[in-house]
């Protein structure tokens, strides 16, 4: 793969942690993207980089589309994390109907 | 919080073929059966992501309607796994593997399984085709099934196990099971190295909590490392597509330098070996040998270009692969890029564990209650796996879940020790509570690089020794002192780490351990300061038991059936073909 030039995107993320408050808040995070990043990828960066406290389904994740965990919304659009590749600014939200467990992770089930 | 008690005869851990494959057995044979996954049942561990094919004999094959070489057999089939196992095979568990994979292949077919083509000794289906299958067979038996549990430790009573604590990881709240047996089907410990083509809740946890109660752990050295595995950009990470495509269509593989560099390490090995299974080590070997001279690309792998004109590569590749689609991902950027000519970046990727916890012809271990199966057991694919781990979860998932369920319908079930299961619960909540100290995220890429770099697909003694030096100091120094950015226990990704590299950290101090006794090189474990086999020193098994707190480690025999081992040394790229000339002229894969 040729190397594209680095430039920075803004990642808008909810956040929603009931341990800590009621009410869920968004987070912008600024993510360097030098190369062929998926969502997951972004939020990897993240996770690894600039705020370790964030929840989104990775503790099993296949990273190859397979397992269909990583669905959440992206702008607007339910998708899966690791399948949709990162091009632009984006806003990343758990979809509207399920159960928010913590940030984007999210349950069918109770809590 | 509060911690819930959960009473069953059997207890399988894994959600993979292995477990899946297991709770069928057990739910079969009446005994009251939960199976527990760590992500989703049928949506986890290496088997969905498998390529997929399942292996057995051409003859059997030919037999259940499929292409299958005729002129195979069973005896044929055991004697070629042995060759490629550099006959550190147990041959007691290899016979099984043989006799049964016909038998598991069909009721596979019969739950509906679809298959997409076969070659001489194999029948390609996917991953969750397998598990799909599965899955449907289950529901015909009262299993109950839990996702999102991660088992942590197994408990005990008297030296036998009473059953298992787990941590739901979507509350976090504790979880014991109180069981007269436990399975244990949780996978390989892929996450202890970067890169690798496991799913990421692979971290040995079966493995640890074994070795931690008492149980034997063998081959531990022993690690598959794919080639050609993805290695850039972040979205194709550990990606086997460019592994499949080399076997489908010729591709070249050069080095930093534009030199093709195989051709180097032994160039009839290069002929025989490339286009079957064999090609994991060689080219791994031989790859790795290139980064360690310098000669890598920027990330630390090697170049992947097409070796055939673009317009047949791609009719080539879309035979197989239609749109550039492998598994759910789009490739057709990659196919750009190769059809231009341009080269991708592969390498080395941990893939599949040989070794793993010691057990009989019945699954049974050394600790009483205990059972193992798939790829946290002992293989009986030797120093070299060539055939399908497909079929192995499946011949001894099967074995487990009976034995288990049997050995239930036996005995009554021991009493849970509260008393540990408090001492246990307190070391795992440690880090929530700590407010500074070693982030989860830093330790685990700092041990995964260096788990590459000196476990990885080569080894020399100074290496093993200063990873050697570096984990006793993570284990002393920096783990007592993880801690996590948030205190709540809902879905932690960190907190989830602190317990993985618990595990993590111990499967690679006992790998690496077992890595630096056995001094000479033999299928996937190359040493390059011993580079060759040694049959009349080192065909030996070392196993690892925990003996007052400390790793003990001991050498045994090897279980040989038909198959009697040669004799002598010989410089490790000319064992390699020696082994492969050894097998027959049954074609295919493998």
């Amino acid at each position: 793969m040729k190397q594209a030039s680095q430039r920075n995107i803004k990642v808008k993320i909810f956040r929603f942690d009931p341990f800590v408050s009621e009410s869920p808040r968004y987070d912008t995070f600024e993510v360097p993207l030098n190369s062929r990043m998926s969502v997951m990828d972004v939020l990897d960066y993240i996770y690894e980089n600039l705020d370790n406290s964030i929840a989104y389904y990775s503790h099993s994740a296949c990273h190859q589309s397979i397992c269909g965990r990583c669905m959440m919304f992206i702008n607007g659009k339910a998708s899966l994390a690791c399948k949709t590749i990162v091009t632009e600014d984006i806003t990343v939200e758990p979809p509207p109907k399920f159960t928010v467990i913590r940030d984007l992770f999210w349950t069918k089930g109770s809590k | 919080m509060s911690t819930q008690i959960i009473k069953t005869d059997v207890l399988v851990v894994g959600g993979g073929g292995a477990g899946l494959r297991a709770a069928i057995e057990a739910g079969k044979n009446n005994v009251k059966t939960i199976l527990v996954c760590k992500g989703s049942i049928g949506r986890s561990g290496a088997t969905e992501l498998a390529g997929a094919d399942l292996t057995a004999d051409g003859k059997s094959l030919r037999n259940l309607g499929f292409f299958g070489e005729p002129k195979d057999s069973k005896e044929t089939w055991f004697s070629d796994i042995v060759n490629q196992g550099y006959y550190l095979n147990n041959q007691k568990l290899l016979k099984i593997y043989v006799q049964n994979a016909p038998k598991r292949i069909k009721e596979l077919l019969d739950w509906g399984m679809d298959v997409g083509f076969s070659e001489e000794r194999a029948l390609f289906t996917s991953g969750t085709g397998i598990t799909d299958a599965l899955k449907r067979s289950i529901k015909e038996y009262n299993v109950e099934m839990i996702d999102d549990m991660m088992i942590t430790d197994l408990l005990t009573r008297n030296g036998k196990v009473v059953g298992a604590i787990g941590v739901d990881i979507k509350t976090g709240r504790f979880t014991i099971f109180q069981s007269k047996a436990v399975i244990l089907a949780s996978g390989g410990w892929h996450k202890a190295y970067s890169p690798n083509a496991g799913s990421r809740e692979l971290t040995g946890d079966g493995q640890a909590a074994a070795y931690r109660i008492g149980a034997e752990l063998v081959n531990m050295e022993m690690v598959t490392f794919c080639c050609n595995v993805l290695i850039w950009p972040p979205c194709w990470l550990g990606s086997i597509f460019t592994y499949i495509l080399h076997m489908r269509s010729r591709a070249d593989l050069v080095n930093d330098k534009g030199e093709k560099f195989l051709e180097k390490y032994n160039p009839k090995v290069v002929k025989i070996g490339t286009s079957t299974e064999w090609n994991k080590s060689f080219i791994s070997i031989a790859s790795m040998l290139e980064v360690l001279d310098g000669k890598g690309t920027p990330h630390g792998g090697v170049y992947f270009k097409r070796a055939v004109p673009s317009e047949a590569y791609e009719q080539q590749v879309l035979q197989f692969y239609p749109g550039w689609k492998f598994k759910g991902v789009d490739f057709s950027e990659m196919g750009k890029t190769l059809k231009e000519g341009s080269p991708v970046e592969v390498g080395p990727a941990a893939e599949y564990f040989e070794g793993g916890i010691s057990i009989n012809e019945n699954c049974e271990t050394n600790i009483s209650g205990l059972y193992a199966a798939g790829e946290c057991a002992l293989s009986p694919f030797g120093a070299n796996r060539v055939s399908a781990a497909t079929t192995e979860m499946l011949v001894f998932g099967e074995i487990a879940g009976r034995s288990a369920a049997m050995f239930a319908k036996k005995v009554s079930g021991g009493e849970i020790d509260e008393k540990q299961v408090e001492r246990l619960q307190e070391k795992m909540l440690q880090p929530l509570k700590r407010q500074e100290g070693v982030k989860p995220v830093r330790l685990r890429k700092h041990i995964q690089k260096m788990a590459h770099e000196k476990l990885g697909p080569v080894r020399n003694d100074s290496g093993l020794k200063m990873f050697i030096r570096e984990l006793e100091r993570v284990r002393v120094k920096d783990f007592p002192k993880l801690y996590t950015s948030s205190g709540s226990r809902k879905y932690n990704l960190e907190w989830i780490e602190t317990i993985e590299l618990r595990n993590i950290i111990l499967l690679l101090e006992i790998a690496a351990k077992a890595a630096l006794m056995r001094t000479e090189s033999r299928g996937v474990h190359y040493r390059s300061d011993y580079p060759y086999t040694d049959y009349d020193n080192q065909l030996k098994e070392i196993v690892i038991k925990q003996v007052n707190g400390e790793p003990s480690m001991s050498r045994r025999p090897v279980v040989t059936l038909t198959m009697i081992p040669p004799t002598g040394r010989l410089p490790y790229f000319e064992a390699l073909l020696k082994h492969m000339k050894a097998h027959s002229d049954i074609g295919g894969g493998h």
